[in-house]
């Protein structure tokens, strides 16, 4: 046995893959520079307006197996990593694991039923979703309106801070001896090229640059998605509450202090505008319709941001070396499942890292 | 395989026109359009900031599939609107063919028959080709033919319900007071059945959306549904039987004698 080499790696993205890769990478020992196009702190990342679920149930019923496959990796993985890195990095990143709910008005139970079926189609027996009567639904979530009659439990679901999350993965990725620089875009096309680096020192190159990496990826798209975030303490839910209605599906996920977001629009459109009113009609309603105090909420936030997707809204990771023999590494398309696979595409990512780069590589 | 028909004396071999909106991916949504054979297909871009071709890259991607592109003014909740976004994609697409919806009530998304009627009396007069998406009300139908619209879409059902043909008696009166109108339904079709129903019934076409974008495989159920809408149609041109009563005997029974009978 001998120790695996210490590579020199520049990771082109500080978003949620760039920085979990950031962190993963220096802890084993490598010499990781990470390069942020725009500033840590004012991210343009997907990651930070996401809602931050781990739902491999909910996800599957609007993708394939292989996305709850990926996700149930994953959901196993978060709280080992965050054990780890809460205890490198405080305050510690809230992750809550109690499962998700599904509701939807009387007249809409249809949707709960389709929902439940594709869920069986997609799962057969790994179906853990169980459904709830009134009763059961006012016990796990007294705040809930009286109205919500049925519903169905996912139990295999969680959900953690992600803000709270890429704040600390970066200073461990810093204090593990990272290199973090800001204002240092790292493009690849026609060839790799930073300002601030010399690019040619580094054995591999990672692009995790999401909807960044447009220019040079053929196949890639953004799908606009707009979230509310709102603040109150009249209103108390335990985990992500998912309102099915016949036209769009939102949650409602609890955040520490009070906080809830409320998300997301789904629009094929690269468009980053603000928020539509039409949109902030829908979160707005779908949030009053859960208990009528959210009335009150204080609004805190409108955001609108584009989930980077390939055509077949799968996630790809690409391995290739260049002319010059380095090694160039492509993670992208987790639309809008960034939370739920990350880890498992960190983990994929991690077995290329095992030595310099091979021809066995060029795939 | 179709008989083809013809609408703004445009032809087209398939009665299928497919909606490309819902689909897990673009990709599914592309395979769906392969498999149902059809000639036209909509889509929708009023959320999408048409204004600054947002969704370029997916309308690209329907238009690159050689399709009739018939943009539609989903959305839209007044004629004037409907008219903004009309103007908008017949600059973006470089199509006069219009879906004209204007949608009278947000729950149902059933359409409102005064807002039709105006927007669709503006648009003709500016050159379009309208496909208004209406209800089976045969007034509202006679108004939107004088009003200039040359093909109509009454509603099987609300979008998305998947209830089939909700009105028989106010489609057929559809069919046949306006034998001339190229009539194509469009909306509120779950399963192959209805629309094969619908095609028996003497319809031109139909248009659907949600029944192949949800289907757990989007491209199969595309193939159903042409097949079913071949059918209907092979159907209702070779000319179908008219249904017998035969429960309670008009006439005595060989083999009973007569004065067993009940008369």
């Amino acid at each position: 046995m001998h120790a695996p080499p210490c590579l020199s790696i520049a990771i082109a993205g500080a978003g949620l893959v760039g920085r979990l890769l950031a962190w993963r990478l220096s802890l084993a020992g490598h010499r990781v520079t990470l390069c942020e196009r725009d500033s840590f702190a004012r991210s343009t990342s997907a990651a930070h307006t996401a809602a931050a679920m781990i739902s491999p149930l909910s996800e599957v019923v609007v993708s394939e197996r292989k996305i709850y496959d990926m996700g149930m990796a994953s959901l196993k993985l978060w709280p080992q990593w965050l054990e780890a890195l809460n205890l490198l990095q405080q305050p510690p990143v809230v992750y809550a694991a109690q499962g998700s709910i599904l509701v939807a008005h009387p007249q809409d139970a249809s949707e709960l039923l389709q929902f439940y079926q594709d869920l069986s189609a997609q799962l057969g027996t790994d179906n853990t979703a169980r459904w709830l009567d009134r009763r059961e639904i006012a016990q796990l979530e007294p705040d809930l309106s009286a109205q919500f009659t049925q519903g169905l439990y996912l139990p295999d679901e969680g959900h953690l801070d992600n803000r709270q999350l890429l704040t600390n993965l970066l200073a461990a990725a810093q204090k593990l001896g990272a290199r973090c620089l800001e204002q240092a875009a790292i493009e690849f096309q026609p060839k790799p090229y930073c300002s601030k680096l010399d690019l040619s020192k580094f054995d591999w190159l990672v692009d995790c640059r999401g909807f960044g990496a447009k220019p040079s990826q053929e196949n890639l798209r953004g799908v606009r998605g707009e979230v509310l975030w709102v603040e109150t303490s009249e209103v108390r839910l335990n985990r992500p509450i998912r309102l099915m209605h016949p036209r769009y599906k939102l949650y409602i996920v609890p955040k520490p202090q009070h906080r809830f977001i409320i998300g997301a629009t789904e629009i094929e459109s690269e468009d980053r505008s603000p928020m539509s009113l039409r949109s902030m009609l829908e979160l707005g309603s779908a949030l009053y319709t859960l208990n009528p105090a959210f009335a009150e909420a204080r609004i805190l936030e409108l955001d609108a941001n584009l989930r980077p997707a390939f055509w077949d809204n799968l996630p790809q990771i690409d391995a290739t070396i260049n002319s010059r023999g380095q090694g160039i590494l492509s993670i992208n398309g987790l639309y809008r499942h960034g939370f739920l696979l990350a880890p498992c595409m960190i983990e994929e990512a991690l077995t290329h890292f095992t030595s310099c780069p091979t021809p066995d590589d060029n795939n | 395989m179709q008989s083809a028909f013809s609408l703004y004396g445009e032809t087209f071999n398939s009665r299928f026109l497919l909606g490309t909106a819902l689909y897990a991916s673009p990709q599914l949504m592309l395979e769906a359009i392969a498999s149902s054979q059809c000639d036209i297909v909509t889509l929708g871009l009023r959320r999408q900031n048409p204004k600054d071709q947002d969704g370029a890259r997916i309308w690209q991607a329907i238009a690159g599939t050689g399709k009739r592109l018939l943009p539609n003014t989903a959305g839209c909740k007044s004629a004037r609107e409907a008219i903004t976004l009309a103007e908008m994609s017949r600059e973006i697409f470089a199509t006069d063919w219009l879906k004209l919806e204007v949608i009278g009530d947000d729950y149902n998304l059933q359409p409102c028959p005064f807002g039709l009627v105006e927007a669709a009396t503006e648009l003709t007069k500016r050159g379009f080709k309208v496909l208004p998406y209406c209800t089976d009300d045969l007034v509202l139908c006679q108004k939107l033919l004088d009003a200039g619209c040359e093909v109509l879409m009454p509603w099987g059902s609300p979008i998305g319900t998947g209830l089939g043909l909700m009105n028989k008696y106010n489609l057929r009166c559809l069919r046949e007071r306006l034998p001339q109108v190229p009539l194509i339904v469009d909306a509120g079709l779950g399963a192959p059945s209805q629309a094969c129903e619908a095609m028996e019934m003497g319809f031109d076409g139909v248009l659907l959306n949600t029944a192949v974008a949800k289907a757990a495989q989007p491209a199969h159920m595309a193939a159903a549904f042409a097949a079913a809408i071949h059918a209907g149609r092979e159907a209702y041109t070779a000319g179908l039987m008219v249904q017998r009563q035969t429960a309670s005997p008009s006439t005595p029974t060989i083999g009973q004698p007569f004065w067993h009978q009940k008369f």
